[in-house]
């Protein structure tokens, strides 16, 4: 099938982007209106359905990553190990990626403990990050997700983050 | 728990009741029984006194015991003391339904870490484009093959010559950096423009380009020269900067 020129021209910048670029940007570079690219990206998110690799976005920004399913073939190409996450951490992680940005306290309220050092483990290993303060008193510092946690986890976007059913059967949809 | 007809509880025997534990615990739980008239030590003694009794260890009826049992102990010890806190500690203030609201939070969060667990497990992962050489720079900007093609036939010109390096005793070769350095700031000094050909000299050693060029470099750096170079592999023009920095240096005007 053939892809239009500005599907064609986004396709390149991301190819060589070493970091996501914006659909703002996209647009600048492509001298396209933002309705054109969205409409590029979207084109381009088909076409990489049946390839190696996927379009990931969170918010405006936009990058290519490799596509889940090719994940050991990569990791055994980069030697990459597979990433470890105690329970304890996934619950942490859980709460900041359905509920971002979120605050520490927040997230101790949920889940009844201290998350100090769930925190701390979670920015180390990049899968969390400081997302600015909350302008409540004390100033909280807010957190959310990151790239690397897209990419850990194989998702796409935030909104491909798995449905849960509650203890009361309802569908639990990211927030 | 529903109680059925041939049940499968640990049969207990005390005062006031013989049954199946399960019924019991119904009955406690739907207050036909006042659990403060139960003695639960002789609940205890008489279960244990028949499990020692059995040649083997029935361990599902002794954990089911157990689990009936404990929620009989919880209900008397509430019974018992009517300000045992519950389960969760409730916050000053927060309702029952405030309470509820945060253990089906809670118990959310624990289904989501389960499944990004599973995600995490099954291996599923993206990988991003890593770093590498930046492309900022690379390849330089404005080169085209005609220049590439033109200094190539300059190095075969210069190599057709016939002199090899070691051949040449090149002035240059004697030379300190700086002294070359000195040469070319008196030169730039009496001449306000040179090009690096001009200080190169017709039959250059690689030696002597190698000191020109630091020397230019060490010019360069102290503010001395301009160094400017308009095309790829074009010449490069070096001017003197003394006129200007003079002028930054002067003192500004007094005002009046």
């Amino acid at each position: 099938m053939t892809r239009s020129p500005n599907a064609i021209a986004i396709e390149a910048v991301l190819f060589v982007a070493e970091k996501p670029v914006s659909q703002a940007e996209l647009a600048k570079i492509a001298g396209a209106s933002p309705r054109a690219i969205e409409a590029a990206l979207i084109e381009l998110e088909a076409h990489y359905e049946d390839t190696g690799l996927r379009l990931q976005h969170e918010g405006d920004d936009w990058q290519i990553v490799t596509a889940p399913e090719t994940a050991r073939f990569v990791a055994a190409y980069l030697g990459a190990d597979r990433l470890r996450v105690s329970s304890a951490s996934l619950e942490t992680l859980a709460v900041v990626a359905y509920r971002q940005p979120v605050t520490r306290a927040e997230v101790e309220a949920i889940r009844g403990v201290n998350c100090d050092q769930t925190i701390y483990t979670l920015m180390s290993r990049r899968l969390i990050e400081e997302r600015g303060r909350r302008e409540t008193p004390g100033r909280p510092i807010e957190y959310g997700t990151t790239w690397e946690f897209l990419e850990c986890f194989g998702l796409t976007s935030l909104e491909g983050l798995p449905r849960v059913i509650t203890p009361e059967g309802q569908v639990r949809l990211p927030e | 728990m529903s109680l059925v007809p041939g049940s499968s509880a640990p049969h207990v025997a005390v005062e006031g009741f013989d049954g199946p534990l399960d019924l019991l615990l119904e009955m406690v739980e739907e207050k036909r029984i006042d659990i403060l008239t139960v003695r639960l030590g002789d609940l205890a003694d008489e279960y244990l006194a028949r499990v020692r009794a059995l040649a083997a260890l029935p361990a599902a009826e002794v954990a089911e015991f157990l689990a009936l049992a404990s929620r009989l102990v919880l209900l008397k010890a509430r019974s018992l003391l009517p300000s045992l806190a519950p389960d969760l500690p409730v916050e000053e203030g927060e309702s029952e339904e405030d309470l509820r609201a945060r253990i089906i939070e809670y118990a959310t969060t624990r289904e989501r870490a389960a499944a990004l667990g599973d995600k995490l497990r099954a291996g599923s992962r993206a990988f991003h484009r890593e770093g590498g050489a930046s492309v900022t720079d690379l390849p330089p900007r404005g080169g085209d093959s005609g220049a590439l093609a033109a200094a190539w036939a300059k190095v075969l010109a210069l190599a057709a010559m016939g002199q090899r390096e070691e051949d040449l005793v090149a002035p240059g070769e004697r030379y300190s950096v700086e002294q070359r350095t000195g040469e070319i700031e008196a030169l730039v000094a009496l001449h306000d423009t040179l090009t690096f050909g001009t200080l190169l000299g017709d039959r250059p050693t690689l030696g002597f380009a190698i000191v020109t060029f630091i020397g230019l470099l060490d010019l360069y750096r102290r503010l001395v020269i301009e160094i400017a170079q308009d095309e790829l592999f074009g010449e490069i023009t070096i001017m003197r900067k003394t006129a200007r920095m003079t002028a930054v240096d002067a003192p500004a005007p007094e005002s009046a």
